[in-house]
């Protein structure tokens, strides 16, 4: 990866939560490929340490800093790492999520609803609050992209509880771009369907699901973590997707329809 | 009084407060029996089992047909910038809203599964528009919304319904307008009144005419919201 005049998010910094693996890594990756100062925010540094590792040895700028989301001093710490070693801090965007297994809503205790409200809306919030004083500074270049699911507009029959989680993502993303658009800040969802990990490992115990997940897709395909959705977030991030704010681009390969 | 509701037993949540209180006499009106839930703070699912229990009791033990579930801290409604929300107050309205909804199915799954059932939620269509300066509330209106909707996914074979009923945000304390959900005005001239137009769209939504709708919103907010 060569430093590209062109390079669509150069001299940008951008935060990616959940960086270490799947979707989290595709978008560090396109990110830094676009030019961009990327910070791999993951639990853990055995798997955020590799793909920063990764990015540097294709010519990119990258670091993983170890961050639980689900904490306000950890992600506080994240933000202000970040602007340390870079200055500024552009681009947040939220993708750590932990906790879907198949359960009946009747049997949900407050054990299982946390590990999801945990990560996906607690990991919004905080996201979105302690990154807001650099998005503002960063105005028209200010940018905050929460990863959703089309789960989160369909409700879920297998995973009940994944779907409101997800929904809360897609309705602060809406609030949110109406009261941060005077600054020019953005705010969107992306809602993938990608070959992540945890699809992966979903599809090793169930290998019908994935005949039919990929079925269901116009394109017949699962999408790639980097070409298919990383693609999506640079333009979201970049100066070409300054006037989209408040929406969730639906990335599943043409599965889902009812926007 | 109607009768298109005559021997269906419904508990309202929120019941002493709009729009819960009207739905309340509105479905009344239709020839419901209907209790308002004492309602405690739903903290636990203990809390809402007892609430729908002693709803059973005031209808001298006959079992529910619906749950029309409109409470609502007063605090979500409460309207600051998002930079000033701490995490006290995202804990009452995004866990206190979910919580208390979540317990509010549980329990009110165990009240209908032997015999189905409607439950209705009360979901303003702001939260679908979003609004500046609610991201708190409008979060967890739309969790409430998708909590309906896997419920409905989960529980159809039990012959329980689960739908949202979306009012004008002007039924909320919450300061926003239709103008501000959508350019055009409400299409039939306004927010509309909770017992006379809300009214009917409830008791239809509880009633058996609608028994074969569930996992929907039906917006009833004089026609400004019509997403899709």
């Amino acid at each position: 990866m060569s430093k590209r005049a062109d390079a669509r998010l150069g001299g940008r910094t951008v935060v990616v939560t959940g960086a270490g693996q799947g979707v989290g890594e595709g978008i560090a990756r396109a990110c830094a490929a676009e030019g961009a100062n990327v910070v791999i925010a993951a639990r853990r540094a055995e798997t955020g340490d590799p793909v920063a590792a990764a990015i540097r040895d294709d010519g990119g700028e990258a670091v993983c800093i170890v961050t639980d989301v689900t904490r306000r001093d950890a992600m506080a710490a994240c933000v202000d790492e970040t602007v340390r070693r870079y200055g500024a801090l552009e681009i947040m965007v939220h993708n750590a999520y932990r906790g879907a297994s198949p359960h009946r809503l009747e049997d949900v205790d407050l054990e299982l609803w946390e590990r999801n409200s945990r990560t996906a809306v607690w990991g919004s919030y905080y996201s979105a609050v302690l990154a807001y004083p650099h998005l503002e500074v960063a105005g028209s270049r200010g940018r905050l992209i929460l990863v959703t699911s089309p789960s989160g507009v369909e409700g879920s029959v297998n995973i009940p509880i994944y779907s409101p989680v997800k929904a809360a993502q897609r309705a602060m993303t809406k609030s949110l771009s109406r009261e941060w658009g005077p600054k020019g800040i953005t705010v969107n969802c992306i809602a993938p369907v990608a070959a992540s990990p945890s699809l992966v490992d979903a599809f090793r115990q169930n290998p019908v699901l994935e005949e039919r997940v990929a079925s269901r897709t116009s394109l017949r395909r699962i999408g790639d973590p980097e070409r298919d959705i990383g693609s999506v977030a640079v333009f979201l991030a970049s100066d070409d997707g300054g006037y989209v704010t408040g929406q969730t681009l639906v990335c599943d390969g043409g599965s889902f329809m009812g926007l | 009084m109607g009768t298109a509701l005559a021997g269906t037993r419904v508990v309202v949540t929120g019941a002493d407060a709009e729009p819960g209180r009207g739905l309340q006499e509105a479905l009344r009106e239709a020839g419901a029996d209907v209790v308002g839930a004492t309602d405690p703070s739903y903290e636990t699912r203990g809390d809402a089992e007892v609430a729908l229990a002693g709803a059973v009791e005031r209808l001298a033990g006959h079992p529910l047909d619906a749950v029309v579930h409109s409470a609502m801290p007063a605090i979500a409604f409460e309207a600051v910038d998002f930079a000033d929300v701490d995490d006290e107050r995202w804990e009452a309205v995004w866990e206190g809203v979910m919580r208390s909804t979540l317990f509010v199915l549980q329990a009110a799954y165990g009240q209908l599964k032997e015999r189905g059932g409607a439950i209705l939620l009360i979901t303003p269509t702001v939260a679908m528009s979003g609004a500046a300066r609610l991201v708190p509330y409008t979060t967890a209106v739309e969790g409430q919304r998708l909590l309906a909707k896997s419920a409905a996914r989960q529980w159809g074979p039990d012959g329980i319904r689960i739908n949202c009923l979306a009012p004008a945000p002007e039924h909320f304390p919450i300061g926003v307008d239709s103008m501000t959900v959508s350019l055009a005005p409400p299409a039939l001239g306004g927010p509309g009144d909770v017992v006379r137009d809300l009214g009917p769209v409830a008791a239809w939504l509880v009633s058996d005419a609608a028994h074969f709708v569930t996992g929907v919103t039906v917006c009833a907010d004089g026609g400004v919201w019509m997403a899709p």
